[in-house]
Order: C-alpha cells, then structure tokens, then sequence
C-alpha cells in the first residue's frame, strides 16, 4: 500500500473518531435539552488542564490523572446547569440567553487557565506511549486508543439509552417533555444529568487529545467547532449520526489533506457540507422537530 | 380523595376556569361532562400540575397539591390520560410502558405491570416493538391508557377517552375503562358524549364556559336526555 494511502486512512479515522467523541456529548445535549452548548470546547479545556496539574504539579500518573479530569469537567457541566442553564430552563429567551452564557463561560474558561497557568503550550503524558509503522506511517498506541475509546463510548451511550430506565427518561424527555412529567420523570434533573455526561465526555476527549494536539487555554475550541461540523452534517440530536458524520468527515478532510495538501482540507469539509445541507437539511440522518434521540 | 376547591386557571390574558368545586370518592366514577372549548382539558390539566393554577385549591387525601410540580403529582398517584395522547413517537410500545412505570418500582415489579397491561390490552403485546408513532389511532390510545396503567395510580384522570376514534374502537376503550374500574380505580373523566360514560359513571358534573353548572348523580342526571340535550347539543 502507498504511504499516502495508509496515511490517509489511519488519518482519518483517528480524526473521525475524534470529532466523533466530541460531537456525541454536543448532540446528546441538544437531543434532550435543546441546548447548543458552545461551552463544550471550554469544558473539554476544564478536563484537560485538571489532568494536567495532577501530572504535572503532583506527579500523579496519568491513568489517575484521566479519571480526575473527566469527573471535573463532568462537575464543571453540572455546575454550568445548575447556574446558568436550569434557571432559564422553559422561559420566553431560552435560545439566546444560553448561547450567550455558554459563550461567556468560553471565554471566562480560557482567561482562567492564562490566569491560573499561562498561555504556553503544555504536554499532557499519553496513556500509552509507543508506535509502530505500517507503510512508513507512524501509528500510535494513543491514536487506537482514542478510536478505541470512542467507539466503546458510542456503544455505551447507544446500550445506556436503549436500554436502561434513566436512559430510556432522557429519551422520553427529548421526545415528549410534557408526557415525560406526567410519568413522574424529574425532567429538569434529567437535563441535568445529561449535561454531566456530555461534560465527562468532553473532558475524556480532552485528556486524550492533548497528547496530540497539545494543551492551550484555546485548544478546545477547534475541536468544538468540528464536532459543531460533525453534529449538523449528522443531524442535529441523533447519535448515529454523530458517529457516521465523523468519521466521514474525518476521512474524508484527511483523504483531501494528504492528495491536495492542508490548505484544502477545511474548505474541501465545509463545501461537502453545503452539499449535504442542499440535499439534506436536517443531516446525514435528518431528526427533524418531533424525532429525537 | 380529590378535592378542588375554587379552581381558576388559564392560558396569557384569558381566563378559561372561573373557581371550579369539584370532588372524586375513592373507587368513585366522577365524570365532567361538557362540549368542547368549555375547559374541560384546562381543568384537568390544572389539577395535575401542568397549568399552575392562578386561584383556588387542590387537595389530595386532604393534602394541598396546588403547586406541585406535574411529577410530584404523578408520584403520588395521580395520573393524567392527556389528550392527544402524547406518546413518545421514537420509541416503542413496550419502552413507552415501561416509562409510565419510571417512579418507583424494580424491573421485576415493572415487568409485572407490564404483564397486566398486557393482559387489559392484548393488541399492544402484537405491536411490543413497533415504534410508537406508526400505531394507528384506536393503538394509541390503547397505548397512552396502558401507560397511565403502568404506575401506581390511585386515581385516574382521562381527556376524552374516545375523541377521534371509531365507534367500534370507541367500545373497546370504554369497556376497557370499566375493567379498570372494577379492579377499584377512582376515576375523573372529561367527555362530552353522555352516552359513552352511562356505564363508568358515578357521579357528573356539566361543565359550561369554564363553570360547573349541574352536579348529581349518573343515573338521574344521565336519564333526563332535555337537559343534557340543552347542555351538549
């Protein structure tokens, strides 16, 4: 096999399956709650720099790291609910009061960590180190950990919303609010509680990614705004979609990177998105209004 | 068990509901007769928490309910039949079923109830898996009644237990309600078809432009066919 085609391929993949795991925790959120919460990038950041410090600062390895860091992305989503999100929660300016608050909380985030840390580059250890070559194409253990991790995530999510009775309520929540209360299911807790999960999967992705792309107070925002890509060419609030768009786009921005150069690859991405937006409009696997999750 | 005591509620400026008094006995058939747009759905809703009401009081077992939120109103046993259904259209039968049983009980005490169900409604045990928003009409309905039987519901309240359907679909829900009533389940159903709830009904209240005007017994109030006549059309 060409050296550029392996290259493409394990490219691909490893970035699909990466916007993948960012796009699942965004499109969860706007499933159920109905929440474009453009704070995700930052709360991938949260995770990201609370693995760093226990490396870093107590020399804690970084499987314990991993663990912390997602917890308090996880508690820096709930938090950002219970704040932000819950008191708005069924009033007249439900859209735009939390676009503007998941914004501010981008930008507070990232002020903080120049403020507690400073705006240089820092390395976050991988969970595995080594790599072996396939076709003169380094391939990491970290990268098939990542895409690992990814898809054993989407089929949690799919097994925990499928078949468990919490599962099932958020289902129910996204589907049918009002009929959701009159089932006793505690709606605004729900919301909550997806938001928890969609905060530890960002902070999972973060802790992750940072081995490759490195750690900076900014460094959540590219990947929020591909997973945004991913989320809308899938279709906004379906899971599956998330998981197909991303790895679609992944190969496909790879492919495009590797035989016409890096300059094409973000403008290639975004002309197949108008093209699928043209064709499809409510994405790859079009949830319109009433079907959800 | 229920008692509503001068109930007014509705929707931005208007008021729908002008002080309701109304009240439904354990193992008792209440239904609120009255044509449609006189506030039969607004008064439901206003006593399960989905319409806060403005004035007025909701009492469960003498407890004040007013301003519980819809879930704990649920949880405690009342348990609303809303028009229209509502199902969860991406999901199956069985997984709505199963969510009208969330609060409370194991997966062993849930699958049970779903055997009972079942057993009340052997057509949706056929459709188990078949997404909620391919079922026709009668299965709906079917469907939210089932669901509503799911929790442990002391007391049932029903929006229009025949509105769209068949007459022959029609006979299968009501005589399913009766089931439901002879196992010792209060109820309180809004209708406007005096003919449909001869059988289920206690006691009726006639419900006009937001007011009850009339209370009495089924059998009395239900025979004179003038007065309903004046009443309904």
């Amino acid at each position: 096999m060409s050296t550029q085609l392996v290259q493409a391929v394990w490219g691909g993949i490893l970035f699909g399956s990466v916007y993948g795991l960012m796009a699942l925790g965004l499109t969860l959120v706007w499933g159920a709650v109905r929440l474009l919460n453009l704070a995700h990038g930052a709360i991938f950041v949260v995770g990201s720099y609370v693995a760093y410090f226990f490396v870093s600062r107590l020399n804690l390895p970084i499987l314990v790291a991993l663990p912390i860091g997602v917890l308090a992305a996880a508690a820096f989503a709930y938090l950002m609910h219970l704040t932000f999100i819950r008191p708005v929660i069924g009033k007249p300016g439900f859209d735009n009061s939390t676009l503007i608050a998941t914004v501010g909380i981008s930008i507070a985030v990232s002020a903080a960590a120049i403020l507690i840390f400073n705006p240089e580059y820092k390395v976050i250890p991988p969970v595995i180190t080594g790599n072996f070559t396939v076709s003169d194409v380094q391939i990491t253990k970290q990268g098939l950990l990542v895409i690992g991790t990814s898809l054993a995530l989407f089929g949690l999510v799919y097994l925990f919303l499928t078949y468990t009775r919490q599962g099932m309520a958020i289902r129910a929540v996204s589907q049918q609010q009002e009929a959701a209360s009159l089932m006793s299911i505690p709606v605004v807790r729900t919301y909550g509680m997806v938001i928890a999960i969609s905060g530890a999967l960002a902070g999972l992705a973060g802790v992750l990614l940072s081995p490759f792309f490195f750690l900076n107070p900014n460094s959540g925002f590219n990947p929020m705004i591909q997973a945004l890509i991913v989320t809308i060419f899938g279709g906004l609030g379906s899971v599956r979609g998330a998981l197909v768009a991303g790895f679609v786009l992944g190969i496909f921005e790879s492919f495009v990177e590797v035989y016409y150069g890096v300059a094409w690859a973000q403008p290639g991405v975004f002309l197949l998105i108008i093209l699928m937006l043209i064709l499809r409009p409510n994405g790859l696997f079009g949830i319109g209004e009433v079907r959800r999750l | 068990m229920l008692e509503v005591r001068g109930l007014v509620a509705g929707y931005g400026g208007g008021e729908v509901l002008h002080g309701i008094d109304l009240f439904v006995n354990e193992g008792e058939g209440v239904i609120v007769l009255g044509p449609n747009g006189h506030g039969k759905t607004t008064l439901l809703r206003a006593i399960t928490g989905l319409l806060p009401p403005r004035a007025g009081q909701v009492l469960l077992d003498g407890k004040d309910i007013t301003h519980w939120k819809a879930e704990a109103i649920a949880a405690a046993g009342v348990i609303h039949i809303p028009q229209g259904d509502l199902l969860f259209a991406e999901m199956t039968v069985t997984e709505n079923l199963l969510m009208g049983a969330y609060h409370g009980p194991t997966w062993s005490e849930r699958n049970a109830r779903l055997g009972r169900v079942y057993e009340l409604f052997p057509w949706l045990k056929e459709r188990g898996g078949q997404l909620a928003r391919t079922l026709s009409g009668g299965e709906r309905r079917m469907l939210a009644l089932g669901r509503g039987l799911m929790s442990k519901a002391r007391l049932l309240l029903i929006d229009e237990p025949s509105l769209g359907l068949a007459p022959i679909i029609t006979q299968q829900i009501y005589a399913s309600i009766h089931k439901v009533k002879q196992g010792g389940m209060s109820l309180l159903i809004a209708d406007e078809n005096a003919n449909h709830v001869a059988g289920l009904a206690d006691r009726v209240y006639l419900l006009e432009t937001g007011s009850l005007v009339r209370e009495g017994p089924a059998d009395e109030l239900l025979r004179d066919k003038a007065l309903l006549e004046s009443y309904l059309g």
